[in-house]
């Protein structure tokens, strides 16, 4: 009897607390800096060309099989603006199988890829949610704007696993 | 049959799961009831395999942490650590010092956000309206904040690296966490004044279920299933891994091994993990956080094996991790606590109520993701 | 009977159907906001302002939902039982009055006529566990008639003392004998009685064990979909509300409270004390669903067979001493606060003869060294 007097007392207390519901679409959980949100490809400005010159390497390291890149030649090379020879072709990320375990980022060794804040990612068909290269580097620049990431030819490479937007803490 | 009053009953079977409330996901029992009686039991796993073990081979180190991340898929950095700690034995090295004490304090929040889910979870099982479920949930939400400043991630965080951890905690670290911790005594306090001592929470789980402190070492069981039967077997003292010979904290033990004990060992098991968290916080030094390996984590282990077992939230969490020298394990094999304690319940549960049958199931505290892997 | 008697009976019904309804539209919203506030939540909060129209659009779901019938189901027993429990639902309601004059009709043995019918759902839940063919409802369904049966009698008896003490069935009789003083206070043990037993009988946490969706999943009404499961809920509901309404005529005065003298305004004065009453009841029962675990299938039944049976008996004893002897009011109340206090002295005493609180023990490990 005192035991359950004790828990109508506890639910009483609670009743009269403030709620602590968010109300998810209209206001937002702060989102903490590191948050590993979906990978996207992001803009070298100072060139203005994408940073991925294509070389595979996340392809090859992600543990879900979700990337897939090819290279070209860099037109731009050609005409000495820029240092890179290559460039990427075609950029593709099936974000429903991501896992947003961040190893691409790790392994890029030109700063060209980075996870974003993004996570609210939702489609009713099977085929929705690839995010082709336009969509990457629409959500990578969006993103670069937000967390001031500058990107140039020859950034050296930031200590393993810090993803860039940590400046921006 | 004739039943033992000369009444012809027959005993039915009653297939709970895998699409039940209250088989904490995918579990399957197969129940042979007699009224509201349970004669038999039978429990159906594998509807969650997924090959982790296998995967294992073909991915390398540092993809197998992401592997590792949904096996226990609520208490992540445990199982995390416990895989880099046999890389490591492998490889002969051992993380810096402060990247120890962060590991600790992670895998601790860790165990009280893993118990404050069975709390919640079990508060359903007896039957209270969705209340301690919110109540744990509250609770979990701040220590997943922590989780998310520090990793990234809500809940597959991939941040304990062979050799270290992936990055430097953030400034505020220390008076953050400190203030979880003190939210948190609070919270554990209304979650204990609402169910612990409540007598229909009484009824429901005393003397229901129980296992002698024998039974429970024949079955192999381990963690908050074993201490409660009175067994005083915790890893974190037996064979002190981390920083855990650094501290000061109680084992708390069950005297009956019913479903009470184990909900109250676990309930006491938060209140030892804050204190280890503080006196870990008081403690830690600065310093670097990774020892230098293979670029990017993608470690070569020389050829051998190696066997590292941990306290998780759920019991004694093994790997066995064989290696040829290559860029992936030859063989990873994973000792499932969920697994072990899960054989426990044939038993247990033979001769009780349905009712109990759910009490009981929710007691032992399974993750699907582990047991079938 | 004449054609315009007739037709004042199918307005009146129809009227009325709408009326709990509506009722019972507002009771869900109503516990789901309460509900939330206890778990530190907000509640529906999308549809309209606050959630209102929340119920309203959880009755369209339900009504566009489809209708499903589990294909080796018993089909005549599977569609009529949710009728049987629905009716004596609605029927209970006749007699009811909300005030001294608005009440659909009136009977002289109200309290019997609503005990009566109200036990015929009990057939309803057993219909629906045993048509749909499914082995969860036919165990909920065999819960649900044990409980129902086992409650009717603490239920019937508690209420014999108040009837007793007002000497009538009349629920106006009743009503107006609390001149006075109201019957909680002469009564005490007989309210508790009824809001257990009560509790027991709607199914309402932490009664709700013929239902229960960690143990059967839904029980009886686990293969109803759409509008036949709408309908079972509406009855649920009904009937919380007809036994808060009910605790509020016979042991908190009914509509009794500060009222202009006559007229118009009076009754609705008086309906608004009703529902003054009416609602802490519901917000007392809503407020133990939050908070109490759920019982054990036999625990409820040594609850209702060796608890509550004997102190509702023994109430009647000496409610008839009291009004065989003339005793004074205060005795009454003194002889049941006592009997109260016995049977909970009694239960404790076996309780802890039987076993004390659990005991515990902890191994202390300093710096990696168990200590003891």
């Amino acid at each position: 009897m005192i035991g359950l007097l004790r828990a109508m007392g506890v639910t009483l207390k609670t009743m009269l607390r403030k709620p602590v519901t968010v109300q998810y679409p209209d206001a937002h959980l702060p989102i903490s800096p590191r948050m590993l949100g979906f990978p996207a490809l992001l803009w070298d400005s100072a060139v203005d060309e994408p940073a991925c010159v294509g070389c595979k390497v996340c392809e090859r390291y992600c543990p879900t099989d979700c990337i897939s890149v090819t290279m070209k030649d860099n037109p731009l090379a050609k005409e000495g603006k820029s240092t890179r020879r290559k460039m990427v072709d075609d950029f593709q990320i099936r974000l429903e199988r991501c896992i947003l375990c961040g190893i691409c980022v790790e392994v890029c060794n030109f700063e060209a890829i980075a996870m974003t804040d993004y996570h609210e990612q939702a489609d009713i068909s099977r085929g929705g949610l690839l995010a082709t290269k336009d969509d990457l580097f629409r959500m990578g620049r969006d993103f670069q704007q937000r967390a001031g990431i500058k990107v140039t030819p020859g950034t050296p490479k930031l200590e393993a696993a810090a993803p860039p937007k940590e400046g921006s803490a | 049959m004739a039943g033992e009053r000369g009444v012809e009953t027959v005993d039915m079977l009653l297939n709970m799961g895998p699409q039940h409330p209250s088989t904490h996901g995918v579990f399957r029992m197969i129940l042979k009831v007699d009224g509201e009686r349970v004669e038999d039991a039978e429990a159906v796993v594998g509807y969650l395999h997924r090959g982790s073990e296998k995967l294992c081979e073909r991915e390398n180190y540092r993809q197998i942490i992401t592997l590792f991340d949904r096996l226990d898929y609520i208490s992540n950095f445990n199982n995390e650590l416990v895989f880099c700690l046999a890389a490591e034995k492998l490889m002969g090295i051992e993380a810096p010092e402060r990247a120890q004490y962060i590991r600790t304090i992670m895998c601790e929040l860790n165990r009280i956000s893993s118990h404050m889910m069975f709390y919640g979870a079990y508060g359903t099982d007896v039957g209270v309206f969705a209340t301690a479920f919110m109540y744990g949930f509250r609770e979990r939400e701040v220590i997943q904040q922590v989780f998310e400043a520090v990793s990234g991630a809500r809940m597959m965080h991939s941040y304990i690296r062979v050799g270290g951890v992936a990055q430097e905690v953030p400034a505020d670290f220390v008076p953050r966490v400190r203030a979880v911790l003190s939210g948190l005594k609070r919270g554990i306090e209304e979650c204990d004044r609402l169910l612990t001592r409540n007598e229909i929470f009484l009824g429901r789980t005393r003397g229901i279920g129980v296992l002698s402190a024998q039974d429970a070492i024949d079955y192999g069981c381990s963690g908050p299933v074993l201490r409660a039967s009175g067994v005083p077997l915790d890893v974190r003292a037996a064979e002190p891994y981390l920083v855990y010979d650094r501290f000061t904290f109680d084992i708390p033990l069950g005297k009956s091994g019913d479903c009470w004990d184990r909900y109250w060992v676990r309930m006491e098991e938060m209140r030892q993990s804050i204190s280890i968290i503080e006196q870990a916080l008081t403690q830690m030094p600065e310093g670097a956080i990774q020892t230098p390996v293979a670029k990017f984590g993608f470690v070569k282990p020389p050829k051998g094996d190696a066997y590292v077992r941990a306290e998780n939230p759920r019991g004694d969490f093994g790997v066995y991790l064989v290696s040829e020298g290559k860029e992936t394990p030859y063989r990873v094999k994973i000792r499932a606590p969920s697994f072990c304690n899960l054989m426990a319940l044939r038993q247990m549960v033979r001769g009780s109520y349905l009712a109990d049958a759910v009490v009981i199931l929710g007691s032992l505290d399974i993750v699907l993701g582990e047991v079938d892997r | 009977m004449s054609w315009t008697d007739l037709g004042w009976i199918v307005l009146s019904v129809a009227i009325f159907i709408g009326f709990i309804t509506v009722v019972v539209l507002a009771l869900t919203y109503a516990e789901r906001k309460l509900i939330a506030r206890v778990q530190q939540r907000i509640g529906p909060m999308r549809t309209g302002p606050f959630g209102l129209l929340q119920p309203v659009a959880d009755a369209i779901k339900l009504l566009a939902k489809e209708d499903l019938t589990p294909g080796r189901s018993d089909k005549a027993t599977f569609w009529i039982a949710p009728v049987v429990v629905f009716v004596p639902a609605f029927v209970a309601w006749v007699t009811i009055p909300f005030t001294r004059d608005i009440a659909i009709r009136n009977l002289e043995f109200g309290i019997l006529f609503i005990m009566a019918v109200s036990g015929v759902s009990v057939a309803g839940v057993l219909m629906a566990g045993f048509g749909s063919f499914n082995k969860y409802a036919a165990l909920g369904g065999l819960r649900a008639a044990a409980q129902l049966m086992s409650y009717e009698l603490p239920l019937v008896v508690g209420v014999l003392g108040v009837v007793m003490i007002a000497g009538s069935m009349d629920l106006r009789v009743i009503v107006a004998e609390q001149d006075a003083v109201w019957y909680i206070a002469l009564q005490p043990v007989a309210f508790l009685l009824f809001i257990i037993a009560g509790l027991a009988e709607v199914m309402r946490p932490p009664f709700d064990i013929p239902v229960a969706e960690s143990e059967v999943a839904g029980g009886p009404f686990i293969e109803y979909s759409g509008m036949h499961w709408s309908m079972f809920s509406l009855a649920e509901y009904a009937n919380t509300f007809a036994v808060a309404v009910l605790a509020a005529l016979l042991f908190l005065g009914g509509w009794r409270g500060p009222a202009p003298e006559s007229g118009w305004a009076q009754d609705m004065v008086q309906a608004l004390w009703l529902l003054v009453k009416v609602s802490g009841m519901l917000a007392a029962m809503f407020w133990l669903r939050t908070t109490i675990p759920r019982l054990r299938i036999d625990q409820l039944m040594a609850v209702a067979w060796k608890g509550l049976l004997p102190v509702a008996f023994l109430n009647v004893l000496l409610t008839a001493f009291y009004l065989y002897y003339g005793w004074p009011a205060w005795t009454i109340t003194a002889m049941s606060c006592g009997v109260m206090g016995g049977a909970v002295a009694l239960y404790y005493r076996r309780r802890s003869a039987r076993r004390g609180m659990p005991e515990t023990a902890r191994v202390r490990v300093e710096r990696g060294r168990v200590v003891g």
